[in-house]
């Protein structure tokens, strides 16, 4: 090959990588930091309309924190506790009630595709009641925050040091769909463990930096 | 591309050479390619299923205690199954129970791992297809029915089963079918005890023995400690008996004649090897000595002088009422000779306890034997076994295969497919017993409950429901318990509660006591018998049951077989132990092959050499050879140089059940044999080689040959002085080390009283299902890589008058100046605030350096991925506990885990960490209480008391690594004599 073809060819192959590496730059992590993450979920459920409009407690449904490891998904029967009532949007239920005023008749429930999804995980029928024929099957949801099988976190003893849900998860109240906010890298954990030196609160605290903390 | 060897052409553009191209295109790319994976956006992964609906009480990864009984062997331990997430991940014993208090051994740990075993019987079968419940219960009526009309027999064939629902649901099936009798059949026979109390006593019994009030206990052949009745209970008591600051002083001696060195030898103060032939001519000897002093002498030949026969007899005499004789051998002769002594020594009402007395083994050999008889007269025409393995355990099995073919109906109840499903036409799946309900009464007043706390993963349903069935009153097995217990234990109440208030707290409890079941009683009195001549053949068999293989009912189970046994150290084989002077007789060495000849049958093992064994006996531990053991064909990593675990048979040892014998309608464990040598060698995977505390020569410092690792004193000069015992440092403390660490907050300290350690490995069973540790198999063991982050080293002193032998728990010792720490290049080990030397799995990357500079040696390196053999098992693990992978470097972390989850908890609830709230697995397990663990930085804690106990030492002390390990020394109650020349 005459060199000259040659050197082109790897001069424009150069250029390309260069590219191509410095766009990849932009949002380089090392591995295993899933910063951004936010996938589609089975159900669109919104944590802006619940967590911040509605002002539901972050443990109402995440009753895990204070006394396990695990915050935990809520089970499909927690939702119901209000969805047993609240079966579609108010605009929706208005809406429905004016078609069914015009139409002279009596209003039909009505049930929003995405709650809809949750009364079928729990085997509901049309009017909310367990349908033996029907299968129970849990919601199959995404998960987001994730560590490393080789890092544990301990949700109770941060819910005991009252650190704010935010802290980590950053402002979930606003978010439409979740989304991981922080990088829950090693830095990240121990930067926090060591210039914490009280709660919101005053207690003074004494995180560890111990590497058994989160390596067991 | 070939031009870049020509001579270059001046006149032409000088050409990439072809290295160069090669390495820059090299580089671009795979710097292209990692930054493209370090940029990765992660991807859906396994999705994260909550519960549909909620279930009361549970909190994911929060772990719920349910109370419950083990069913691992007959003592029936009450536990506790810490259950996460659903899934039982680890059994511990229950405080609230009377026996185990809290504790439970090595066996009883393992049970875990069977709810998850993928090889159980999952359905029914019948002749060998598979079917339903309907099918077999159709079968069974039919045949039942069947019998009933020709007037055949029906018969029940099952190990102990003594809870009140069992024995209720064997009556109603009895009482349905005429001519129908339950058989109690353990593969390890006590039958003669039992015997010897209906002709003592009146009455068919074992007595429940409470060894903590002892003074004197003599052990003839009797594994009490070890494989045993009830081990739990009886070395809690052992070493309640041994408390050096007992305020009266007293101080149990033990002496143990025995052929074998058992658990129970290794821990008296004096041993006596002696061959299961000679052990009644032994007990009328020492029957006689006692008998003389009491006054009580039969007219005979003044004794031989015997000077430490006659000691033991003045020892068993002055401790009158607090001193007893126990016999392990099933030989009605010996039995009686042993309540003889014991009448005489007024042990019964003190230490033997006849009316709470056990019903943990009630084998009937003389039932198994009129069985027998019954189905060679083809009188029996349904039998069902539950629990049993006639072929595999009983010598005759080979008959009892051709008989049990000839039933016209054989029932199978069981866990598992073993050597004698294939001559039964019914196979019964039976559930594990964390799956199930039941009931259990180890002694009588003691009623304990076996609570599931897991669905069932089979199609199998439980003795008592099936018995319910085929006595056509079908019951669920929660309804049978409660009905039985309706009927039988709160009818025995102490207390006037109601039945629900009664059972629900019995429930929450796991266990009642209750008035004992009245037995009939009689005046009791001794028997002369003659004891038989001494048995003079050359060589002397001595079958026995192994700590973590008991009758082999096990031998599933991957833990127990990679358990070394405490005494030999060999793990994954059973062999033939011969003393090292019988063995230089024969001219054997260890690992020959050697055919055991004996009443016709013949066995291929091993020879191991057993220091303290009885010259001219071989001892072969029975339960090994189990097809169950098949399934080890291909455990432990696999690569060129892999062996297997499994022998030529593909079986984990050889069974030796052939070579027991029946004789006078009972089951013995001993017989005459011959030995011969194969001329074959095999290598045993023995995780010790190095027994002895003396050094060879030529590594031992001048004139100083021994090293203290165990350090050990006599009662005597202990009582003279507190810190006899202690070695003196080889050298003055070391100045390599500054003191680099503080311990503002908790600070960990372990303290280990080797003195109560009885070598039952519980520890070492309790640490490997809480921490993860694989299984590595037998080859790897041989090249000494076993994982257990907790080892029991054993040793033997060669320089005593006796046989010294003493265990020790080994484990990482927390070193202040850790030498691990020091060497590692990427930081992977590193010192806590706490005092613990911290693995940090994901920054090792494998030097091993840390392992070379352990002088513990306590550091266990992952050569291999070591996954479970079963992809079911992976549901036992541990979710606090990284599992480690290949490459990476491990050992004990102290639980580090359960000391995180309970300072997380301790701040949930505001309240300090208090001493007793945390333990580490093998501290909590320990059923003689030997292992304290807590803050030595809290001056109340228990550990701060015993690190205060003159007895303490930290082994190798002279390095100044300051571990936080602390061990106790052993107080042997050895006689003035043997004191003199080891001490004088």
């Amino acid at each position: 090959m005459n060199p000259r073809v040659l050197t082109v060819v790897l001069s424009v192959g150069l250029l390309f990588s260069s590219v191509s590496l410095a766009m990849q730059l932009v949002n380089l992590r090392p591995p295993g930091n899933n910063q951004g993450y936010e996938p589609q979920q089975p159900i669109a459920y919104s944590h802006r309309l619940h967590a911040g409009e509605l002002q539901i407690p972050c443990q109402y449904c995440h009753s895990g924190a204070s006394r396990s490891k695990h915050a935990g998904i809520p089970a499909a029967s927690t939702c119901l506790n209000c969805h047993q009532f609240v079966t579609a949007s108010l605009g929706a239920v208005r809406a429905a009630d004016e078609a069914a005023k015009k139409a002279g008749r009596a209003p039909q429930p009505v049930v929003s595709a995405e709650l809809r999804k949750l009364y079928d995980s729990l085997g509901l029928d049309a009017r909310l009641q367990r349908d033996p024929q029907r299968p129970v099957t849990p919601i199959a949801w995404q998960r987001i925050h994730q560590l490393p099988d080789f890092a544990t976190f301990d949700h109770r003893a941060h819910v005991a040091a009252e650190v704010p849900c935010q802290q980590c998860h950053g402002p979930v109240e606003t978010m439409e769909r979740v989304r991981q906010q922080a990088s829950l890298s090693m830095g990240w954990c121990v930067a926090c463990h060591r210039t914490t030196k009280a709660t919101p609160g005053g207690r003074p605290l004494r995180p560890s930096t111990d590497c058994a903390t989160c390596h067991q | 591309m070939s031009h870049d060897s020509q001579p270059h052409d001046h006149g032409t553009p000088e050409p990439l050479p072809r290295r160069d191209f090669l390495k820059v295109a090299g580089f671009s790319t795979a710097a292209g390619l990692a930054l493209a994976g370090c940029g990765r956006q992660r991807t859906a992964g396994e999705p994260a299923l909550p519960y549909a609906e909620q279930p009361e009480g549970v909190i994911g990864g929060r772990p719920v205690w349910y109370a419950s009984t083990c069913a691992g062997c007959g003592e029936r331990c009450g536990l506790l199954a810490k259950c996460v997430d659903g899934r039982p991940i680890k059994l511990e014993g229950n405080p609230a129970h009377p026996l185990n208090r809290g504790r439970l051994c090595a066996v009883g740990q393992a049970q875990v791992l069977g709810v998850y075993d993928s090889q159980r019987l999952a359905q029914p079968q019948i002749g060998g297809q598979a079917a339903s419940w309907e099918q077999v219960d159709q079968t069974v009526l039919g045949a039942l029915t069947a019998a009933r009309d020709q007037r055949r027999a029906v018969r029940l064939l099952t190990d102990t089963r003594s809870g009140p629902t069992s024995r209720w649901a064997m009556q109603q099936f009895c009482a349905a079918w005429g001519d129908c009798q339950v058989i109690v059949s353990d593969a390890l026979s006590h039958s003669a005890v039992g015997e010897a109390h209906l002709q003592t006593h009146g009455v068919r019994a074992w007595p429940r023995l409470h060894l903590a009030r002892a003074t004197v206990v003599v052990g003839v052949e009797s594994d009490f400690l070890g494989s045993g009745v009830a081990p739990v209970e009886q070395a809690a008591d052992w070493s309640r008996a041994r408390d050096l600051a007992a305020p009266d002083g007293r101080y149990l001696y033990h002496f143990q004649a025995e052929a074998r060195l058992s658990l129970t030898g290794a821990k008296a103060d004096q041993r006596l090897p002696l061959r299961p032939g000679a052990a009644a001519a032994w007990l009328q000897d020492l029957l006689n000595r006692v008998a003389r002093r009491l006054g009580a002498a039969q007219q005979e030949a003044t004794p031989k002088p015997d000077p430490r026969l006659d000691e033991l007899a003045d020892r068993l005499v002055q401790a009158r009422s607090s001193s007893v004789v126990l016999c392990g051998l099933n030989d009605l002769t010996c039995q009686l000779l042993a309540n003889g002594l014991n009448l005489l020594l007024g042990s019964y009402g003190s230490l033997l306890d006849l009316n709470q007395s056990s019903f943990q083994r009630l084998t009937d050999d003389a039932a198994v034997v009129a069985l027998r008889e019954e189905l060679a007269a083809g009188q029996v025409g349904v039998l069902l076994l539950a629990g049993v393995n006639p072929l595999a355990d009983l010598p005759d099995g080979a008959a009892w295969d051709k008989l049990l073919r000839a039933v016209p109906l054989t029932v199978q109840i069981g866990e598992r497919v073993d050597e004698t499903s294939a001559a039964c036409r019914v196979l019964a799946p039976e559930p594990h017993f964390l799956e199930a309900w039941g009931d259990a009464e180890p002694v009588n007043g003691v009623v304990s409950v076996q609570q599931p706390v897991i669905q069932p993963r089979t199609a199998a349903r439980s003795l008592v429901e099936s018995l319910s069935v085929w006595s056509n009153r079908p019951q669920g097995g929660e309804a049978l318990v409660q009905t039985a217990w309706q009927a039988a234990v709160w009818s025995r109440r102490t207390t006037d509660q109601g039945w629900p208030a009664f059972w629900d707290q019995a429930l929450a409890n796991g266990c009642v006591e209750v008035r004992p079941v009245a037995l009939p009683s009689s005046v009791p009195q001794a028997l002369n018998v003659a004891p038989p001549p001494v048995d003079t053949a050359p060589l002397e068999l001595v079958l026995y049951a192994k700590v973590g293989q008991l009758d082999g009912r096990h031998a599933w189970n991957p833990w127990l077989q990679e358990l070394p046994d405490p005494i030999s150290k060999v793990s994954w084989d059973n062999y033939a132990a011969l003393a090292p002077e019988t063995a230089a007789e024969l001219h054997l060495l260890e690992g020959d092959e050697v055919e055991l000849t004996a009443g016709g049958a013949r066995l291929k093992l091993p020879v191991l050499l057993q220091t303290g064994q009885a010259p001219g006996t071989v001892a072969v531990a029975l339960g090994y050879g189990r097809a169950a053991s098949r399934r080890f064909a291909a455990i432990g990593p696999r690569w060129i140089g892999a062996h297997p675990s499994v022998n030529d048979q593909g079986l984990v040892g050889g069974n030796a059940a052939p070579l027991r014998r029946w004789a006078d309608g009972r089951l013995l464990d001993w017989a005459p044999v011959t030995l011969q040598a194969t001329g074959r060698r095999l290598e045993l995977a023995r995780a010790q080689t190095q027994e002895s505390q003396v050094l060879p020569a030529h590594l031992a410092p001048a004139g100083d040959p021994r090293r203290e690792i165990v350090q050990a004193t006599t009662l005597a000069a202990f009582r003279h002085n507190p810190q006899a015992g202690a070695e003196p440092l080889h050298h003055g403390p070391s100045e390599l080390w500054g003191r680099e660490h503080t311990y503002p907050g908790h600070r960990w300290t372990m303290v280990i009283d080797l003195n109560a350690c009885t070598g039952c490995s519980a520890c070492v069973l309790a640490c490997q299902v809480e921490n993860n540790i694989p299984v590595v198999g037998r080859d790897e063991v041989r090249r000494r890589r076993e994982m257990h982050w907790l080892r029991l080293d054993r040793y033997l002193d060669p320089t005593s008058a006796g046989l010294d032998v003493a265990f020790q728990p080994m484990l990482c010792h927390h070193c202040d100046n850790a030498p691990c720490e020091v060497v590692c290049p990427v930081l992977a080990t590193v010192h806590s605030a706490e005092g613990l030397n911290q693995q940090v799995y994901n920054r090792c990357v494998g030097t091993r350096y840390c392992a070379n500079n352990c002088p513990y040696k306590v550091r266990r390196f992952n050569w291999f991925n070591y996954p479970h053999d079963d992809p079911d098992a992976e549901l036992v693990l541990n979710p606090d506990v990284t599992v480690r992978t290949r490459g990476v470097m491990e050992k004990c972390t102290f639980c580090v885990q359960r000391l995180e989850a309970a300072k997380a908890e301790a701040a949930r609830t505001g309240q300090p960490l208090r001493d007793a709230d945390v333990q580490p697995a093998c501290a909590q397990s320990c059923p003689a209480g030997a292992i304290w663990f807590g803050d030595r930085n809290d001056p109340n804690s228990a550990v701060a008391r015993a690190l205060a106990d003159p007895r303490r030492y930290r082994v190798l002390e002279e390095l100044g690594v300051e571990p936080a390990v602390n061990y106790l020394r052993v107080v042997r109650n050895a006689p003035a004599a043997a004191e003199e020349s080891h001490h004088g």
